[in-house]
């Protein structure tokens, strides 16, 4: 059974008594779906042409103080009750996951990697999942896994009578690692300086704000950031499968994917919508599905302030904790935000085209509703503006999205050998002693900070994005140059 | 239209002192240059013994107050609320220095009245009433601070503008009013001219050959050429122009903010007029 990304180990246990009156007592503080399992554990049993028990009997399900949820329960039920009535012990070391159709066929579950993972912690050796959920299942090195077509081959196979084969792979569920970007950055005229900015979040993992009027290309810039990341590593491909996989969302075929995925949630998108939630245990959101890839929030003034608020932490940890009835539960959100706004409620302040019909008041409480806590956590920002109609037509484009990703690469491999995550993630007290300031460096750093009033967050986080453009550059030391093009992104410093 | 009936509260010393009264009004979202201009204008009249009076408003109204203070002089705010209503909250600061340099505060409306939209072509109107002369620095089509040029020409006051750039918005209300006659205003002696004053004047304070007292950055930079004091442009427009990649040219224009020599907005970098200067 499914606690979020965690399974919880239920046995199941069948007792066949005597007495004339049928009688089939579930016990063990089960949940509606898994009171259901009692008829359509019949149906399967009686359907299969196997023997069903004619007197009363008990399943339990253990430990008892333990909600059972979830018809995954359908397939151990059905087993124990057979094997039972059989006068068989159940196999070693084997588990199982399914749901039953009324015919005897064993149904797809959600979750069935997460559940095959966390029995292969428990010492598992062989796990019976439906056929369907097999190749997700076989993602996981190191058990055994027997697909289930249906409750009748499962038996046979328990009775010797005909094996099932484990399950091989194909190759297919693993596919090749390569990037199929949807939009490449040579698709973009002008706009270099955002360029550069989406260069940086990707080298460091830092999180960008795009400013700028309707129809500048907000949109596109920011579908061009996946492109320009390197593909998902294993470790990290299978985090985000096991995600999908409990919301559902995995393709039968090929459970794992390269690709890092990108997220747009409209902003009438609710708490639970992006953050994660739902009744019993908190199902994933928006942000756990951007897992390592992206989360682009257009229109971020428009978000309810409260959800906003809730992205802090993730934020910050690249996880999140969700709290429901039935516990507690952590996923993992370690994305890049790109969050787009317009500079003013009508959009079109700085604009060359048309002139801004709102009030100095409008404006400053509209860019006030954005400030604070989240903007405070957004490392990049940078304005958007129009580009002229005959530099989109004359323009030569500009570099590939192939071309930028191997300095990305390279960054983010110098990165990891000194350091072992990217910079957006050095605590302070690494960064003093990973990434030192030449003289002049820090001077301007300071500098700065006086200026500006700075907090020692924003300071830190200056100095990560100068970090980031010093690896861009192959560079061992933080430049000057590097710490003025991290401070130029600084648009929050600017007053309005 | 008649003249409004005079019913006005006050806060602080309340007729001014005698003097000439200039009125300097225009956009709350100024440029730099047109806040550089308001704020010096402010400062020479208040040297020349003018009583500057404004609206306290963003942008425009706030520089010209600021520029009175700092030249020493009295100014007056007439507000568009209850005396006792601050607005916008910001400038509660600006207010309070106002009244200690010996100004004041006045208001048409009872205290207590908070912002409304349909009082402040009323204030306006004010405003115009209590000055000898309005000055419009920077405003856009359709800006208050025609409302008040209008009023001044009803009421037979002196109405004058400062020219801008013909490629900014903020200029087109300004220029409008020059096309029509308004006089044109360079400098603090263009407005004492206008008021018949220069002779009495102009000796002392402003007798050197007069600028707007202030120099432009040097073109060493080749970035600064490229920038304007009006229209913003972003670090990539800059890069384009010369043919620089975007990463050093967003270095440079950090360093030159560090120094003051550029301003940056929300929408880009304009040239700063002052070297060093922060906005208040």
């Amino acid at each position: 059974m499914l606690a979020g990304l965690e399974a919880r180990r239920v046995h199941v246990e069948a007792d066949i008594g005597r007495g004339r009156d049928v009688a089939f007592h579930l016990v063990g503080l089960a949940a509606t779906t898994v009171k259901e399992a009692r008829e359509r554990v019949r149906s399967a049993i009686k359907n299969s042409g196997l023997d069903y028990p004619r007197s009363r009997f008990t399943v339990s399900l253990a430990p008892a103080e333990l909600r059972k949820e979830g018809a995954a329960l359908d397939l151990p039920i059905a087993v124990a009750i057979v094997l039972a009535l059989a006068r068989k012990e159940a196999p070693p070391n084997s588990a199982f996951l399914g749901e039953l159709a009324l015919d005897g066929a064993v149904r797809h579950v959600d979750g069935a990697i997460v559940a095959t993972r966390c029995l292969r912690g428990l010492g598992y050796a062989r796990v019976f999942v439906p056929a369907a959920d097999a190749a997700e299942a076989s993602l996981v090195e190191g058990v055994e896994v027997i697909p289930c077509p249906t409750l009748a081959a499962v038996v046979n196979h328990l009775l010797g009578a005909e094996p099932i084969s484990a399950f091989m792979r194909t190759g297919n569920e693993i596919p090749d690692r390569s990037v199929v970007a949807e939009h490449d950055l040579s698709e973009v005229h002008g706009q270099d300086e955002a360029k550069r900015a989406l260069e940086v979040a990707a080298a460091g993992g830092h999180h960008l704000l795009l400013s700028g009027p309707p129809g500048t290309g907000k949109t596109m810039l920011a579908r061009c950031l996946p492109g320009i990341l390197p593909p998902l590593e294993l470790a990290e491909a299978l985090e985000l499968t096991q995600v999908r996989s409990l919301l559902g969302e995995l393709p039968r075929d090929h459970p794992l994917d390269w690709a890092r995925p990108f997220r747009g949630p409209h902003h009438g998108v609710s708490m639970a919508g992006l953050i994660g939630g739902g009744t019993g245990f908190a199902m994933p959101g928006e942000i756990s599905r951007a897992h390592h890839g992206v989360l682009f929030l257009d229109e971020l003034a428009e978000f309810q302030t409260p959800v906003l608020q809730a992205l802090r932490q993730p934020l910050e940890t690249g996880r999140v904790s969700i709290t429901r009835s039935a516990g507690s539960v952590t996923y993992p959100a370690r994305f890049t935000l790109i969050a787009a706004t317009n500079p003013c409620p009508c959009g079109w302040s700085g604009d060359n085209l048309r002139a801004c019909r709102c009030t100095p008041g409008a404006i400053d409480t509209y860019q006030r509703r954005l400030s604070g806590p989240l903007l405070d956590r957004i490392d990049l920002q940078v304005s958007v503006r129009r580009v002229p109609l005959e530099q989109l037509t004359a323009e030569p484009t500009g570099e590939t999205s192939s071309t930028v990703r191997e300095r990305v690469l390279a960054a983010r491999l110098r990165q990891t050998d000194r350091q072992g995550c990217l910079n957006a993630q050095l605590k302070p007290a690494r960064l003093r002693q990973l990434a030192p300031l030449a003289l002049t460096s820090r001077r301007t750093l300071e500098r700065w900070a006086a200026q500006r009033g700075l907090t020692a967050r924003g300071f830190h986080r200056a100095w990560r994005v100068a970090r980031t453009a010093a690896d861009l550059d192959g560079a061992t030391e933080i430049e000057d140059h590097h710490v003025l093009e991290a401070l130029g992104f600084r648009l929050q410093d600017v007053a309005a | 239209m008649s003249p409004p009936e005079p019913h006005l509260r006050a806060r602080g010393k309340w007729p001014p002192p005698d003097g000439p009264r200039v009125a300097i009004v225009g956009s709350r979202r100024p440029s730099p240059y047109g806040e550089a201009v308001a704020e010096q204008l402010g400062l020479e009249l208040a040297r020349a013994g003018v009583v500057v009076i404004s609206g306290l408003a963003l942008g425009i109204d706030a520089a010209a107050h600021r520029g009175a203070l700092n030249g020493g002089g009295v100014t007056v705010a007439v507000m568009g609320t209850g005396v006792d209503v601050i607005y916008p909250a910001a400038h509660s600061a600006l207010a309070e220095a106002i009244l200690q340099a010996g100004g004041a505060l006045v208001s048409q409306f009872p205290d207590g009245t908070t912002p409304r939209r349909h009082n402040f072509p009323a204030r306006n109107y004010t405003m115009a009433a209590l000055s000898d002369a309005v000055v419009v620095v920077e405003a856009a089509e359709g800006s208050g601070a025609l409302i008040t040029a209008e009023a001044a020409l009803d009421l037979h006051k002196e109405v004058m503008a400062v020219p801008g750039s013909v490629f900014s918005p903020l200029s087109v209300g300004t220029h409008a009013l020059i096309r029509d006659g308004a006089g044109l205003v360079q400098n603090a002696r263009d407005v004492l001219a206008a008021l018949n004053l220069g002779g009495e004047v102009l000796d002392d304070p402003l007798s050197a050959p007069l600028g707007l007292g202030f120099k432009l950055p040097g073109g060493r930079d080749g970035i600064l050429s490229h920038l304007s004091d009006v229209l913003a442009l972003n670090a990539a427009e800059i890069a384009r122009k010369l043919q620089l990649p975007v990463a050093e040219v967003l270095g440079r224009l950090t360093a030159l903010e560090l120094d003051g020599a550029v301003k940056r907005r929300q929408d880009g970098y304009v040239r700063a007029l002052r070297r060093g200067k922060e906005r208040a």
